[in-house]
């Protein structure tokens, strides 16, 4: 073979980096491109909806181990990865990028962070994912940093300090590029941080804009937490919010307060703790705010996914937000004014009285964290969490991971703040483990079990349910030939029936699922795909199955 | 060991002292450096090099630079307990054994550190950006991902192997950036950057900058190039101009120990 003539490589690779130009307007018309999955959930509606339709129910028993991706950390895999054109990219625990191939799972490269040796967060070393904008990656550090990388070399172009990580300030929560920012904030609610969402130009990492979660002397919202209370008063940001192009709005939940379990010393609704809030993507500004569990007591961080839809409601098209809280109800919203609309539980609940007709909750009496331990339900976990929920367009059904059932003893306790240490004045007992740590199930289900369960997002009723032995950290994507994907501790990744709850197939992966799966396309060919314990899975349809549908 | 422990959390500060940091360890007579080489052989040179010259994995050691503490007491840590983020991994040696690897690397660096850039670097500056190298190459912030980053460059590598580097691009390329050059069974031709390569497969990075992976079983015919993309600047720059960029590439050192590190 001809030697090749270098200055002719030379001339062709100065052109490096035109590629995988993933513009806002891209991303903004994700559900047009279903072969590829550009943000953390999928699109910027937040449904984590695909319009593959390849494996259908008529198919999906024919699935087929692909290629396995095995991480080098045995921190929890959390991660959602993201899919450009034919290459996946996914963090590895604790702030490792790689870079694979999506249809062989073959490395093309790997980032790694350089970490300090000492890490400040509650729940493990973990990360859930990237946002990426024209050819550049996002990535948010365990030491408070955002780092942009060249997504063809994975070699860092800049990184921005968010915060001091030894006060607690972690970054775990996947970036959202929307159009020439990058928004991300920090985790800590059980550090004692005082919380905020900032926005970073996209090229040079100077920050734009911050919108103080827990806001600071002089702003609005202060006077909902006594004395010196909101400067550790939480407000994490730790799962990726959603946007509205028309309303030019992004929508983000807010964590707890802080201390978690010990509500008398934030006397106060202590906004926007347990908040959705609403902000303009140019400035920053507060639009609306709604606010779930006020005075919070029980560690409900509303951090879960905005879903955002539009329905008929009550006869008339509506430009609505659906969400399934930790605090046991579900919610619809109008997502223009922060209207609400309907509240109703979707699993055993005993903190609240009611929802009244303005979204208030009614506390219930007797149900506050005590010395003794107070039973409540839901659990400390919530009755969801942060995995991603669904909504599909076709079935019109919202689909979301629960924990039935499920009580914790809440217990409370005066507690000095110290910079970086564990902030909670209290803690919370469940004999079902917060966080897995082994692969054995032995309680039994009177303690709480796990159920994927699709609602009615106009009456919040329950149509139908697949219930599991354990609970379940597993979030939900549904695709456009009415499946549904999901999984969860006990080791299964699995496939429904999106309008009957029919299970179509599943596999057992051997360690605990805690992630969102997703489903994306190569050389014509459908794959899903999911993080179980340290390895990240691919599915696709068996060869000779995908061969005689790829002759229809 | 007790006995040794003693000796370096006590002696040793004094005998810094006294000798500069060249006698700063513990450990440091000829049959001390002798041992030190032995150690580095075979603890130390998968990635760093033979002669502590430099590797795949590892940079030079023989600059007079160390990237995460010049101090008897920063290497020692270094060595004891890696850096995280990065491959190199902690070592647990003995404390001797350890203090033996310092005196050897002092040794290759006294000869080193006398070595001076004769170039202006202000002028290299000047010359790198004149010639074309940011397009493929970072230097600090800017430039290009395609060729290696030389943000720290002068802690990496000596000026005989910038000098080299320069003139014959060819004489030493990194397997990191070796290329395919290939043809398809339906006949295309497909160059780029090696990034991976296993029994059944190629990873590549295309021109374009489009990742891009191909099954051999799909290949007609394929070549692994192993000289570099770089032209020679020999005859291109004047010969005190090559000293300016050697000077400019010399002064390229780390300045902070968190920089993140791609690994092919």
């Amino acid at each position: 073979m001809k030697r090749l003539q270098p200055i002719v490589i030379l001339a062709a690779l100065f052109c490096g980096g035109l590629n995988a130009q993933v513009s806002f307007e891209r991303l903004e018309r994700a559900l047009r491109e279903p072969q590829n999955w550009l943000t953390y959930n999928g699109n910027l509606s937040g449904t984590h909806y695909s319009g593959l339709d390849q494996i259908k129910p008529a198919n999906a028993a024919s699935l087929d181990l692909k290629w396995v991706w095995q991480a080098q950390s045995l921190e929890k895999f959390e991660a959602t990865p993201l899919v450009v054109d034919g290459v996946m990219y996914v963090t590895e625990p604790p702030n490792t990028v790689a870079a694979i191939d999506a249809r062989t799972g073959r490395p093309y490269w790997i980032y790694q962070h350089p970490m300090p040796e000492t890490t400040y967060v509650c729940c493990g070393n973990v990360n859930r994912g990237l946002a990426i904008l024209d050819n550049t990656l996002f990535l948010g550090t365990l030491d408070a940093y955002l780092v942009a990388l060249d997504a063809s070399t994975g070699r860092k172009k800049w990184q921005t300090k968010i915060e001091e990580y030894t006060h607690g300030y972690a970054v775990t929560v996947a970036p959202l590029a929307v159009k020439d920012k990058v928004v991300v904030g920090p985790a800590g609610g059980e550090r004692g941080i005082a919380g905020f969402l900032a926005a970073y130009d996209a090229r040079t990492g100077k920050q734009v804009w911050r919108f103080n979660t827990i806001p600071r002397p002089g702003e609005p919202g202060n006077e909902t937490w006594p004395g010196d209370s909101w400067k550790t008063g939480g407000g994490s940001v730790w799962v990726t919010g959603s946007y509205d192009p028309e309303l030019n709005l992004i929508y983000w939940g807010i964590g707890n307060p802080g201390p978690d379990w010990n509500p008398a010393v934030r006397a106060g609704a202590n906004l926007y703790a347990d908040c959705v809030v609403a902000i303009d993507a140019d400035t920053g500004k507060l639009r609306w705010y709604y606010q779930f569990t006020p005075n919070d007591e029980w560690d409900f961080d509303s951090v879960q996914v905005p879903v955002l839809a539009d329905l008929t409601w009550k006869g008339k098209p509506r430009k609505v937000m659906l969400w399934g809280n930790r605090n046991g109800f579900f919610y619809v919203l109008d997502r223009t004014n922060g209207e609400f609309l309907l509240a109703k539980a979707f699993v055993k609940q005993t903190w609240a009285a009611g929802i009244d007709e303005n979204g208030k909750p009614i506390k219930a009496a007797g149900k506050s964290p005590s010395v003794g331990g107070t039973d409540v339900w839901p659990g400390v976990q919530g009755g969801t969490n942060w995995y991603a929920p669904s909504f599909s367009p076709r079935t019109r059904l919202f689909y979301l991971t629960a924990w039935e059932d499920y009580h914790t003893a809440y217990f409370t306790w005066d507690q000095n703040y110290e910079p970086g240490k564990s902030f909670t004045g209290g803690t919370a007992r469940s004999p079902i483990p917060s966080i897995r740590r082994e692969p054995f199930i032995k309680w039994g289900p009177e303690w709480g079990y796990g159920v994927v369960r699709a609602l009615n997002p106009l009456t919040g009723e329950k149509v139908w349910e697949y219930k599991m032995r354990d609970v379940s950290d597993a979030g939900i994507l549904t695709t456009a030939s009415d499946l549904l994907f999901s999984g969860n501790r006990e080791g299964y990744f699995f496939c429904l029936d999106a309008r009957s709850g029919k299970e179509l197939w599943k596999r057992y992966l051997g360690s605990q699922v805690a992630a969102s799966p997703i489903t994306y396309l190569v050389d014509g060919k459908q794959y899903v795909t999911i993080a179980a314990g340290h390895s990240l899975f691919t599915f696709g349809l068996s060869a000779g199955r995908a061969g005689a549908e790829a002759k229809r | 060991m007790r006995v040794y422990f003693f000796f370096f959390l006590f002696l040793a500060p004094l005998l810094q002292a006294q000798h500069g940091s060249i006698a700063g360890t513990p450990f440091s007579t000829p049959e001390d450096v002798k041992a030190g080489a032995q150690s580095f052989r075979s603890q130390c040179a998968a990635c760093h090099g033979l002669d502590a010259s430099g590797g795949s994995n590892g940079p030079s050691l023989t600059t007079g630079r160390f990237k995460h503490g010049d101090s008897d007491e920063a290497l020692f840590r270094t060595i004891t307990k890696g850096v995280p983020g990065t491959p190199m991994a902690a070592f647990p040696l003995d404390g001797r054994e350890v203090w033996q690897l310092i005196a050897f690397l002092r040794s290759v660096n006294i000869g080193k550190s006398a070595e001076r850039a004769a170039g202006d670097p202000a002028k290299g500056s000047q010359i790198f950006a004149a010639s074309g190298c940011p397009r493929c190459h970072t230097a600090g912030g800017g430039g290009g991902f395609v060729g290696p980053d030389l943000s720290e460059i002068g802690s990496r590598r000596s000026l005989e192997q910038l000098r080299s580097s320069v003139l014959d691009p060819d004489a030493e390329v990194s397997p990191d950036y070796w290329s395919l050059r290939a043809r398809t069974k339906n006949g295309q031709t497909v160059t780029g950057l090696r990034m991976n390569e296993d029994m059944d497969s190629f990873q590549i990075l295309e021109p374009s900058g489009r990742l891009r992976s191909l099954m051999k079983s799909e290949l007609a015919s394929y070549e692994i190039v192993r000289t570099s993309p770089m032209p020679s600047f020999r005859g291109k720059l004047q010969p005190y101009e090559v000293e300016d960029l050697i000077a400019y590439l010399a002064s390229l050192r780390a300045q902070n120990a968190n920089a993140g590190e791609a690994l092919k």
